[in-house]
């Protein structure tokens, strides 16, 4: 469960998040959606704990942002899309055992892990080949692996997708069918409605900071009587703007 | 539970950095490769222009005299004629120029003094130690002359020479080859303690910084110190390792380079337990602060690049006081210096090599570095851990 409670963040004259609120239901795939420099990404790290809320509060399975986040940090787990961030220098096998050990797993849960995780994400031709010659679509994986390593109850997706061939994209979208199966709260991020509307049934639409909508698609589908999920993007943009 | 995270990430940096040649490079270029190479080329060239200094003393004589004939007797002199005598000096074809008034063997037999001018080039080595040799043959031959005069006058030598000086070196063994390795061996160790962490220090903030893996690591349930702690230690490790490549390689390269030969009989015997104990403390300190402002200008740094950039202010910063320092025996270091960031870890390790540390600069100098690192590795802290400091710009 991921509660965001009028939460704002500011950088010195940047209002980059401005009083927004909403909530993820345990097990729910949900969508935060916005374009480049609505601060999707800045929500998601005040989550993720890396930065810290200038106003308001999250919670993530009951824990404060502000108050706990040691427990938040051990409960989520975050993939940022576009170019991953992993050694390049080091295996696959080694970044994922790098981060497991971090989070405090034991030597035999932590090859356990790996192991399920390299067949999930069907890796086991390349676990323990250096990462610096892989494609992007395998350091995609390798980066998912890490992310789920500890077996994070919530799971925090910043436009994972981006950068990503259709095949790639397209499998990456069942995985995260496959988490929410698996009983994962997931957020999941995008610039495109589309590719939202693939995943989840519920979405938060920001715009410059600010939440402009939080609630069903098919409210909204329904609200401005169209099936053109840019359209309805426009209007609810243009709709609150005016 | 901290112990294990630093150890975690400390043994993930190294293993990440072993594998890495350009670190390597930065951490042994200076020592294995750079080191020698100054070594032999100093060695070499000194030799050589001793030894043609030595060997091959051609010069021009205007004018003539018997003191020619004694200057002579060395073999390596040899009386060149050429049509502008000037011209060869100052192409170092010639080493100097005699000129011998006329009736100067008779000014002498006169009983007075007489007048010989020699030109030479102050700027020519090999012109200095040829000056050298006509002042020496002079000073023998007026010798000669005062022992005649005053055998004439019924006087002996010691009328005019109530003393006679020797002069004994009084330094050790351990002292010559210390107070030459004094010079050189502190600048090469104090360089390459700061070169060989920085490619380590810029890859373990800003590198990881812009490739994004900082982040990653950040949203553990992990604590920032304890992973500025491992990078602190890695960073010191490559420091170290360097610092000792340096003083091994400095070490070969004067018992076997050309320098070595001239029987100086370099040799390490001038440790004792303590300066040894000095030594390595002013080593780990040093390496301490050197690692701890590489890691506060690698997390300032907006990108790899400027964090190379900043880096650049680090080598300075260690080869100032290594350059001032460099030419001062260690008894004429004025004692501000044991104080002062950086001249103190100079100033100390000269004294170890010097072969005697004094108690009080010792504890001047490691005091005050232990407070310059703990300073530093406190800002890099406070730095690393300031909101934002590892997000990717
Ligand atoms: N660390 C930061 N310092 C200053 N401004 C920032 C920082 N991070 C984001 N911003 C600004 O905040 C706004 C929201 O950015 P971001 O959360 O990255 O949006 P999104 O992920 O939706 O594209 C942008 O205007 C961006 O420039
Ligand atoms: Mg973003």
């Amino acid at each position: 469960m991921i509660e965001v409670k009028d939460v704002s963040k500011r950088f010195k004259e940047i209002a980059a998040v401005q009083h927004v609120s909403f909530r993820v239901e345990a097990g729910e795939v949900y969508g935060l959606l916005g374009e480049n420099g609505a601060g999707k990404t800045t929500t998601m790290r005040m989550m993720a704990t890396v930065l810290t809320p200038t106003e308001g509060d999250i919670e993530i399975s009951g824990f404060s942002v502000r108050q706990q986040p040691l427990e938040v940090r051990r409960r989520i787990g975050i993939l940022f899309g576009g170019d991953v961030g992993l050694y390049s220098r080091l295996t696959a096998r080694e970044n994922i055992a790098y981060f497991g050990r971090l989070y405090g797993l034991e030597q035999a849960r932590l090859e356990e892990r790996i192991h399920s995780l390299s067949r999930m994400l069907e890796m086991d031709d390349f676990i323990d080949r250096r990462v610096g010659a892989f494609s992007r679509g395998m350091k995609q994986k390798v980066a998912i692996a890490r992310t789920l390593v500890h077996d994070p109850d919530v799971i925090l997706l910043d436009e994972p997708t981006t950068g990503l061939d259709v095949t790639a994209a397209t499998i990456f979208r069942r995985m995260v069918r496959k988490l929410q199966e698996e009983g994962k709260t997931i957020l999941f991020s995008s610039h495109n409605m589309g590719e939202i509307n693939k995943l989840c049934k519920r979405v938060a639409l920001m715009h410059k900071g600010k939440l402009r909508f939080a609630g069903g698609l098919d409210t909204l589908r329904e609200q401005f009587g169209t099936e053109d999920l840019d359209d309805i993007f426009m209007a609810v943009v243009e709709g609150s703007e005016g | 539970m901290g112990s294990h995270v630093v150890w975690t990430v400390l043994k993930k940096e190294l293993m990440d950095l072993f594998r890495d040649r350009k670190a390597w490079m930065g951490t042994l270029l200076v020592p294995l490769l750079v080191i020698p190479f100054v070594f032999f080329l100093l060695g070499t060239s000194y030799s050589n222009v001793e030894k043609e200094a030595r060997e091959y003393i051609p010069l021009a004589v205007q004018g003539s005299s018997s003191l020619i004939t004694s200057l002579q007797k060395n073999p390596a002199v040899q009386i060149l004629e050429p049509a502008n005598p000037e011209q060869a000096l100052q192409a170092g074809h010639l080493r100097a120029i005699l000129t011998i008034p006329a009736g100067f063997d008779e000014e002498i037999a006169a009983g007075k003094t007489a007048k010989l001018s020699v030109a030479y080039d102050s700027t020519n080595q090999k012109s200095v130690y040829a000056r050298t040799l006509i002042e020496q043959t002079v000073e023998a031959y007026s010798k000669d002359v005062v022992a005649k005069r005053l055998n004439q006058a019924g006087l002996s030598e010691q009328t005019i020479q109530p003393i006679v000086s020797t002069f004994q070196n009084a330094a050790s063994e351990e002292r010559k080859s210390g107070g030459m390795l004094a010079g050189i061996i502190p600048l090469m160790l104090v360089v390459s303690l700061a070169s060989a962490g920085m490619a380590a220090a810029n890859d373990l903030v800003a590198g990881e910084k812009e490739r994004g893996t900082l982040e990653s690591l950040l949203t553990a349930p992990i604590a920032a110190q304890h992973i500025l702690t491992a990078k602190l230690l890695a960073v010191m490790t490559m420091s170290s390792m360097g610092a000792v490549a340096s003083l091994i390689s400095v070490t070969l390269a004067m018992r076997l380079g050309p320098m070595g030969t001239e029987g100086d009989h370099f040799t390490l015997a001038f440790f004792s337990p303590v300066t040894l104990l000095v030594l390595i403390v002013t080593i780990l300190l040093l390496a301490a602060l050197f690692a701890g402002l590489e890691l506060v200008l690698s997390t300032v740094a907006k990108s790899f690049k400027e964090g190379q950039t900043y880096m650049s202010a680090v080598l300075f910063l260690a080869m100032v006081p290594s350059y001032m320092l460099m030419p001062v025996s260690p008894v004429d270091i004025p004692t501000h210096y044991y104080v002062m960031p950086v001249f103190n870890g100079v100033a100390l390790s000269k004294e170890v090599f010097y072969g005697k540390v004094d108690p009080m600069h010792a504890l001047l100098g490691i005091g005050s570095l232990l407070i310059y690192v703990v300073f530093t590795i406190f800002l890099a802290s406070r730095i690393f851990r300031r909101e934002g400091a590892g997000l990717k710009h």
